[in-house]
Order: C-alpha cells, then structure tokens, then sequence
C-alpha cells in the first residue's frame, strides 16, 4: 500500500510539473517520467501487457516522436501566444466542472476489495492472449481494416503529386 | 457478417486494379460490388438474426436497413465521383479505397452489439474521413479541414472511451445487453461511475454526429473538405452515427432514460437554433448547407428523446430523406462550383434558364429538405415530430416547428434565385451520370413523400 501512495505521488507531482514548465523540452521530459510512474503502476496492479506496451510504446516510441517535433520547430517561451483572460477563465470553469464531477463520481463508489483480486493471473499476457483470441476475435480482426485504411492513407498524403492538373473544386 | 467481408475485400481490389493503371475498371467495379454487397445485406432481412462471435454483432432489421441505406448513398456519391478525384490527383483508386474502408466502418457502427466493435467501427470511419478530408493537399482549406477534423475527432473519441470504460468498470461487461441487464437489476439510486460513463459516451457521440454545442468542426470541416466528401460526410456518416447512437440508447440505456433525456433535450434545442439561426447568415451555398447539416442532426436527435419502439423507424425515414436531399443539393454545388468556381448564392442566380433540369431537382431536394409537403422530408419529419408527441414532448415541438419554418427562409434563397433572379452565365452542361443520379434521387424523394406507405410499411419494426 505504501509502496501505492509514493508512486501516486510521484505520478501527480510530475504530472503538475508538466504543466507547470515554462520549456516545452523539460515539460515533456517531465511527462516521460510521469508515464514512467504509471508503467510502475501497471506493474503493481498485475497488468504485464499493459506495462510492457506503455513502457515501450508511450514511453519509448510516442514521446520521443514528440521531443523530436518539439525540438524540430523550435518552441520556446517568447513563441508562446498570450491567451485572454477570458479563454483562460472558460478553460478554467470548463475543467474544474469536469474534475468536480469526476471526483464526485469516484467518491461515491463503494470501495470494491482494494487489494484482493478474484483471479491473480488477471493481467498476464497469456489470459490476455486467450481472452483477446476468444471472446475479443472479431474486434482484434477488424482492427485490420483500420491499419489498413490508415497505412493507405498515410501513403497517400505523404506520396509527391505529379504536376497539379486543373484547378481543384 | 458477408456484406462486411465484400465491403473489407472490395477495396483491395480496387488498389490493385489502381497499381495496374486500369483506371476506367475502377468505377464499374466499385458499382458491381458494391451492389453484391447490397443484396448480401438484403438477403439477411427477417433472417432472426442472432448475435455472431461471442456477442459481437447482431445483423438484425434495423442493421440491415441501415446497412442499406448507407451503401446505397455510397453508390451514389461514387457516381458522382466520375472525374472528379481525377482533378485533384491522379490516385483514383486510393481515394475511393478510402471511402470504402470508411464504409466498412460504417457497416460495424450499425451492426454492432458489444461497445468494443462501436469503439473499432467509429475509429475505421473516422479515421479513413481525416484523410479524406485533407486529399486536396494543394488546398489550404482542405489541409485545415483535416488538422482540425483530426484533433477534433481525436479529442471526442478520448471521451467515448472514457465513458465505455466508466461504464465497462460499472456493469463488468462492454455487450449491450449485460449492460441492459445490470442496469435493469439495480433500477434505485444514481451510480456514479455508470451514470458520468452515459454523460460521456454522449459527449462523444454528439461530437461524432456534429450536435451543438460539440458542434464547432463541423462548418470549417464541411466547407474546407473537397465537396464529394463533404456529401459523404453529411450523409452516410451523420446517418450511421445516428443508428449507432439510437442502438446503444435503445437497447443498453433505456432503463435509465429519465436520466440522460433531459441532457439530450436541451442538446437537441440547442442544436436545432444554432443550426438554423447560423444558417440564416451564410453567404456561400456550402457553408449553409453545413449549417442546416447541424439542424438536421437536431431532428435526428427527436428520436433518441422521445425513445419508443418506432425511433428506429423514424431515424431510418428521416435519414434516408435527408440523405437523398443532401445528396441532390452536393451534386449540383459540384456543378456549378466546378464551372462557374464559386459556390455564392450568386452563382444559382437563372440558374432555371440555363439548366432547367437542375434547377428543378434542386428546388425538389430544397423543399424535401424544408419539409414541405409531397416530399419525403415532410414525411420524415412527420414521424419525428409525431413519436415527440407520443411522448408528450410538446414543447419540443412547437419549438422544433419553429426552427422549420426559420429553416425555409434560408433553403428558399436558393429557389428564389434559380428562378427570380437573372444572369449572364452560360448554360451549364450535366454528364450522364450526374443525370442519372440527380434524378433518381429526385424520383425518390417525391415517390418517398406522395406514398410513404412503401418505405414505412417495410420498416416498421426495426
């Protein structure tokens, strides 16, 4: 349990630290650690598969991906655009409902056997495996069409275009 | 199950038939087997359809009506399509590969029975439309479109997940009937993480069909995207995000419906006076017609409040109605944008003298969209409007009624000017395929509101 609580710690200190960084560098370093804290999380929980892909997906592919953007147009504090003080304050109210509301929600849920789980092997990769190859099948399948159909289009945005024929509609 | 697998298949074929350069194959093929896959969806009517892979899906009625519909407007706008895309690119076969992909997609939306495939469809559907939105790549409004439909619908499926999984956490199930069941055995008392999961899924899902106020992508969207798109997206798309929206309320949610009708009451008002006040204002022909789009998502919107078991017949009505409508009046802005390279009102200025033909099944696809009697939008709206008092919506109504009559002073600008107003502009010429299509749809229209018996009495029950 205590073990729980320092991550969790851990996980909103750098969480608010990410906002709170004026560089947009630091700010995403900061947001790899606090992924970092929730691939621990997962770890705790039982969830192997989940771990393994936020370490390696979220952690090492997406947030690099997104250093290197960062790094690549060169942000910094003088780019950043001033907001008004009234999208500032929307943004404000807009959140703090949502987060009032959530907060609500999550306290009124019965605590539901925090530690003991009903079935220890829950998150390891072979129930996932079985799980995703039964019940899950269909769905797994047609998640197919969806790479295909991005992997298509991704071609054709990124492909160069012979010269422009007529003027477009 | 089989039109699902035609849809996935058909194009692959068509990217290779794309790779060998045999481009006039690529429409007759699309044609043929997009028809197969129609009469593989028919052929499932009255079937006593249960559910397939562990509950996954369930090709009933109301799937196979849905299903239908939108592949028959797929066929369409793709007849349209002729020499088109050429104009932009010369990657035919890609763009209409894309568009099919998002048309499987729309097949898992309307036959799904488990929140794991309404996840997997929207995303195939949503996915393929950011691209299509953004293939005009020299065209600075097409490039915004996309970003902006891309962060958008990215943002809004960060909510639909949150709220399945809210909801997955609440009843330990994503199949819509467990979620029913669990809902139906705890009937007292408000659940919280049950109860915040509804109120997100309809975030999500009033961002998908362009409700207010989640409706602001939508106009940028709609104009900016290449016109051929912009109809697929208005029609095909608004009507699948409206089946997948009424079978998850119907079947899952309606044990608690007097907790989420109030939220979809106000969403509905709301949408129907942004929709047509903002309309009032337009100058261009697309960017009203986005605007009446987001009006029309307000009626649609009726049948998921006033919930009974006829909804999913008046959604299929006022669909297809307004499909076909929607489909008229993009066909001849394509036309007119195309020689005359503008979609201002002005544009539509004699528009009776120089092509009489489109003029008229223009003025027939305006009024079926005002509702006015003899056209199918009348009728659509009818069986909104008469499932609303069922319910004792009264209220609804009479503002409903009100947003029509707004509705006909915008949709009338366009008649006026066809044929009160006088310009020098050429006579415009119509391919053949343009004919068949604008006056097929025409025919529909007028036969859908003269004898609506025909459509109604078929789908009834769905």
């Amino acid at each position: 349990m205590s073990v729980f609580y320092f991550i969790a710690f851990l996980s909103i200190l750098f969480s608010l630290l990410v906002i709170f960084a004026k560089n947009p560098v630091h700010s995403v370093l900061y947001l790899i650690i606090t992924f970092f804290t929730f691939t621990i999380h997962y770890i705790i929980l039982n969830a192997q598969f989940l771990a393994v892909v936020n370490f390696i997906v979220y952690m090492g592919a997406i947030l690099v991906l997104f250093l290197f953007v960062l790094m690549m147009l060169n942000l910094n504090e003088d780019t950043e655009p001033t907001k008004s003080i009234y999208v500032k304050l929307a943004g404000i109210i807009g959140g703090g409902v949502l987060l009032v509301t959530l907060v609500g929600a999550i306290k009124l849920t019965a605590k539901s056997n925090p530690v003991v789980l009903q079935d220890v092997n829950l998150g390891s990769v072979q129930n996932l495996g079985k799980v995703l190859f039964n019940e899950f099948l269909l769905p797994f399948e047609v998640s197919s069409i969806l790479l295909l159909s991005a992997m298509v289009g991704a071609v054709l945005l990124a492909t160069k275009e012979g010269k422009p024929k007529a003027t477009t509609v | 199950m089989t039109t699902l697998i035609i849809i996935a298949i058909l194009p692959i074929v068509l990217l290779y038939i794309g790779l060998y350069k045999a481009n006039k194959l690529l429409l007759p093929v699309t044609i043929a087997g997009l028809l197969v896959a129609l009469a593989s969806a028919v052929m499932q009517w009255n079937n006593g359809a249960s559910a397939i892979f562990s509950g996954m899906m369930l090709f009933d009625n109301f799937s196979v009506a849905f299903s239908a519909i939108a592949i028959v407007s797929t066929l369409l706008i793709l007849m349209l399509s002729k020499d088109y895309f050429e104009r932009i690119s010369d990657n035919v076969a890609e763009y209409i590969a894309i568009m099919l992909f998002s048309l499987a997609g729309i097949v898992v939306m309307v036959s799904y029975y488990n929140l794991a495939m309404l996840f997997v469809g929207i995303e195939i559907m949503s996915v393929s439309l950011y691209i299509l939105a953004g293939i005009d790549k020299k065209n600075f409004a097409s490039n915004e479109a996309a970003l902006k439909y891309f962060l958008m619908g990215a943002f809004s499926t960060g909510f639909l997940l949150f709220g399945i999984t809210l909801i997955y956490g609440a009843t330990h199930s994503f199949g819509l009937e467990a979620i029913r069941n669990w809902a139906v055995q705890h009937p007292r008392g408000i659940d919280p993480l049950f109860h915040t999961g509804i109120i997100l899924i309809i975030v999500g899902l009033c961002f998908k069909v362009g409700a207010a106020p989640f409706h602001f992508w939508t106009p940028d969207v709609y104009e900016g995207s290449p016109t051929l798109v912009t109809a697929f997206m208005s029609t095909v798309v608004k009507t699948a995000g409206f089946a997948a929206f009424l079978r998850l309320f119907s079947v899952s949610f309606a044990p608690v419906a007097e907790f989420w009708m109030p939220t979809l009451m106000v969403i509905t008002i709301i949408t129907l006076f942004v929709g047509n006040l903002t309309a009032l204002y337009q100058h261009g022909f697309k960017r009203m017609l986005a605007f009446s789009s987001i009006s029309h998502a307000g009626y649609l919107l009726f049948a998921i409040v006033a919930l009974s078991a006829t909804s999913g017949n008046a959604v299929f009505m006022y669909a297809t109605a307004y499909s076909i409508a929607s489909i008229v009046a993009f066909g001849v802005l394509i036309l007119v944008q195309q020689q005359l390279g503008s979609d201002s009102f002005e544009c539509f200025n004699g528009l009776h003298k120089r092509n009489p033909f489109l003029a008229a099944t223009l003025t027939i696809a305006m009024l079926s969209l005002a509702g006015i009697p003899l056209t199918a939008g009348f009728i659509g709206k009818f069986f909104m409007f008469s499932g609303a008092m069922s319910r004792f919506h009264l209220w609804l109504v009479i503002i409903a009624v009100i947003n029509a009559i707004v509705s006909i002073f915008y949709y009338f600008r366009v008649i006026i000017a066809m044929y009160f107003r006088n310009a020098e502009h050429e006579a415009l010429t119509v391919p053949g395929y343009y004919q068949f299509v604008l006056g097929f749809s025409a025919l529909v229209t007028l036969i859908i509101g003269i004898y609506p018996a025909i459509i109604h009495n078929l789908t009834y029950n769905i």
